[in-house]
């Protein structure tokens, strides 16, 4: 019957074509990624699925037998109707239909068994895929420790499926399941399990199931409650709230301070140590200037990125966030947003794509048409390094709040706020307009409060690192060559010519009326155009161009900025960045989305509009 | 007829009936809401309509439109806590 068997008896090669395939699979929050990080450690991957840019998380193990397997970290699913994007994905996947992976020869099912009644649901769903499945009851610590217990044994003999008991986080019972991955797990004889698509019937078996297995389900956290009556009390939970914001905030100053200084010593220190060695030429130019200056000029962002990351990370193992949005489901409301809204917008912090993607949880057309329109002025991660840059070049620190609240993040924070706003006002004025609609049922689950690990927030960040870095070695790094190459012709008398007088700059000076009004001049022209292909891209750009223009070792690119512009002006340009858009990617994903040019265009348009209307409005006022 | 809405903080019933179309039912479902499952009312959350029910173990928040059409009966205290 199963399919682990027979590779078992016949070992495949280690050849990357046959590699078995495992995929994980279960609802949210059930510690789908605890397991896999458990079982694969630092051997993982993190990919884009083509075309879509929901992440995919693949690792690989080698068993003691020689064989390899892949795991593949899936989405999680709450039945066999998907709704989102990631749902459709980890059904595709385990349907085989997906484009890029193989059906999984074998299946790991990670159910929650502090909540084993309302899991078991999906046993028999899983395992009408028809892969052998492995049944894994996650959080074996904490039904223990809250007094619960079950008897796997007889789970396994009512759903004729090994079943393994586990702790993901400790590590606990994982022989199990490396027996199954090996294949040396002999599966209990196949029973009747109840027909699917009657999710009465189903849960009604689940019961039937639990009570078998004298399943005694764990006492309620008490300290969950008590911190549920803090995170949800009418004055205590918003002041929370913004108390915690305001901290992500100020430590995305302060505390990636001292490791961006070491990032930026370590660039320089490398660029000057290329600049020794090489011999002078194009190339060495290239090198250094467009390379180091403009490349380096971004990665010197990383800590940043990872400090906010970390801080999200905290907020969504521990059960927060989840709180976060149930306070904020009044202001969605008022907006004329339904709640599923809200998960896409949320994830829109890190970058416009995947929400836009996730908009399409949003089952009413006309509300996921106004998630999308506005996704892209929630402040996502790429405008990061282009408000660190300006932030630290034109607010100098001071407290305002004591050490909690400085200057330079009250701006930053006014930047989230106000892309926030408008975005919060862009969807009122849609659905009040164009896009009525009635409402749909709203459902927040509210997962339990736990206390992050070390190891799962490790392994959040140098995922994160991972595609930054990726980032700022392909598109940013073509950019800046592309700008590069630009700035370096028309050679004249064998040498290149003034930055002012190359072609970038003629481009640039072509220009420049459009964004004088704002304070702005060619260098930051030329960096608003490459920075279409993504938005930290002016950012390498400035660092190409203001090194170039030097010659000498490059001087801190924000001294250059304070030299070239005003104080307005780069209020002017924060506020542009804010909203305009600023990225090809999400232009082409909008018009995949919504099968058209209309959205996109119109997007594209209202968005510019706002944002020179508020960059030319900041110049005077400011100056 | 009485909805989750009646059910008052502390408050357990069973749901009997979703009033909503199939697709909408069918998520119900698989966030726990079948037919038959005990559901206890945990608190009302401050600033809007929200309010956290559990049920099967879990916490759930539904805004007070949607559990509006939850149709429940409500039970005793003393009539045990199994479910289905
Ligand atoms: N007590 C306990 N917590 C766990 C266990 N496995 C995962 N968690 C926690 O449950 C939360 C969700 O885990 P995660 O792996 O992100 O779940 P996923 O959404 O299924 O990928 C995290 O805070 C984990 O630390 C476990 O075996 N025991
Ligand atoms: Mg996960």
């Amino acid at each position: 019957m199963s399919s682990a068997h027979a590779a078992h008896a016949a070992p495949a090669p280690a050849s990357l074509a046959d590699r078995r395939v495992v995929a994980i699979c279960g609802a949210p929050n059930v510690g789908k990624s605890t397991f896999f990080n458990r079982l694969t450690g630092l051997r993982q991957k993190v990919a884009n699925y083509p075309g879509i840019t929901v992440e995919k998380r693949i690792g690989s193990i080698e068993l003691p037998d020689g064989q390899a397997v892949d795991l593949i970290d899936l989405p999680g699913i709450v039945g066999l109707h998907p709704r989102s994007e990631d749902e459709r994905i980890s059904m595709d996947v385990l349907r085989g239909t997906s484009k890029t992976l193989p059906k999984p020869s074998a299946a790991i099912l990670l159910l929650d068994s502090t909540t084993l009644e309302a899991q078991l649901r999906l046993v028999p769903e899983i395992l009408g895929f028809g892969v052998p499945t492995l049944v894994v009851l996650n959080m074996a610590d904490d039904l223990a420790a809250r007094g619960g217990s079950v008897d796997e044994a007889v789970i396994e003999k009512q759903v004729g499926a090994p079943v393994a008991l586990v702790s993901a986080r400790l590590g606990t019972g994982m022989e199990r399941v490396r027996d199954f991955l090996q294949g040396t797990l002999s599966p209990p004889p196949p029973v009747q399990l109840p027909v699917l698509n009657n999710i009465p019937a189903e849960r009604q078996w689940a019961g039937t199931v639990a009570r078998e297995a004298s399943y005694h389900p764990p006492e309620p956290s008490l300290w969950g409650r008590r911190l549920d009556t803090i995170f949800l009390h009418p004055v205590g939970g918003p002041l929370f709230f913004l108390a915690v914001v305001v901290a992500v905030f100020q430590s995305i100053f302060t505390l990636a301070v001292p490791m961006m200084d070491t990032v930026e010593a370590l660039i320089a220190t490398s660029g000057g140590w290329l600049g020794a060695v090489l011999p002078d030429s194009i190339l060495k130019g290239l090198l250094l200037d467009g390379i180091w200056g403009g490349v380096g000029s971004v990665v010197i962002f990383l800590p940043q990125i990872l400090i906010l990351f970390l801080f999200v990370g905290i907020l969504e193992d521990s059960g927060y966030l989840a709180r976060a949005a149930a306070i904020a489901d009044r202001s969605m409301r008022s907006v004329g947003l339904e709640g599923r809204s809200f998960i896409p917008l949320l994830s829109a912090y890190a970058c416009a794509v995947p929400a836009i993607m996730a908009a399409r949880t949003v089952e009413n057309q006309r509300d996921r048409l106004a998630t999308i329109f506005i996704a892209p002025l929630t402040t996502c991660s790429a405008r990061l390094p282009v408000y660190a840059l300006l932030i630290a070049a034109f607010i100098p620190e001071r407290p305002i709040l004591g050490p909690f609240l400085g200057t330079r993040a009250t701006v930053l924070l006014g930047l989230y706020a106000v892309g926030f706003l408008a975005a919060c006002l862009t969807a009122f004025a849609l659905k009040s307009t164009v896009l009525k609609s009635k409402p749909m049922p709203f459902m927040l689950p509210l997962p339990a409060y736990r206390l992050p690990t070390l190891r799962s927030l490790s392994y959040r960040l140098l995922d994160r690192s991972k595609i930054f870095l990726r980032r700022a070695g392909t598109v940013i790094m073509v950019a800046t060559i592309v700008l590069w190459f630009l700035a370096s012709v028309p050679y004249s008398n064998g040498s290149p010519p003034d930055i002012g007088d190359s072609l970038a700059g003629s481009i640039g000076k072509t220009i420049e009326p459009l964004v004088e009004p704002l304070g702005l001049n060619w260098k930051v022209a030329i960096g608003l155009i490459t920075s279409l292909a993504a938005r930290e891209v002016i950012v390498g750009t400035l660092g190409t161009i203001y090194g170039m223009e030097t010659d000498e070792d490059s001087p801190a690119l924000q001294d250059a900025l304070r030299k070239d512009l005003s104080f307005g002006s780069a209020i002017a340009l924060l506020l542009y960045f804010a909203f305009a858009m600023q990225c090809m990617s999400t232009v082409a994903i909008v018009r995949r989305e919504t099968g058209g040019w209309r959205w996109p265009i119109a997007q594209f348009a209202y968005m510019l509009i706002l944002a020179y209307v508020s960059g030319l409005a900041a110049y005077r006022i400011f100056g | 007829m009485e909805t989750l809405t009646d059910l008052a903080p502390g408050k357990t019933a069973v749901v009997t009936e979703l009033r909503f179309g199939d697709a909408d039912a069918v998520r119900l479902m698989e966030f726990g809401f079948v037919p038959g499952v005990s559901v206890s009312c945990q608190r009302r959350v401050p600033m809007g309509d929200l309010s956290v029910y559990q049920l099967d173990g879990f916490q759930i928040t539904l805004r007070r439109e949607t559990a509006s059409r939850i149709v429940v009966r409500m039970r005793a205290e003393a009539e045990g806590s199994d479910h289905v």
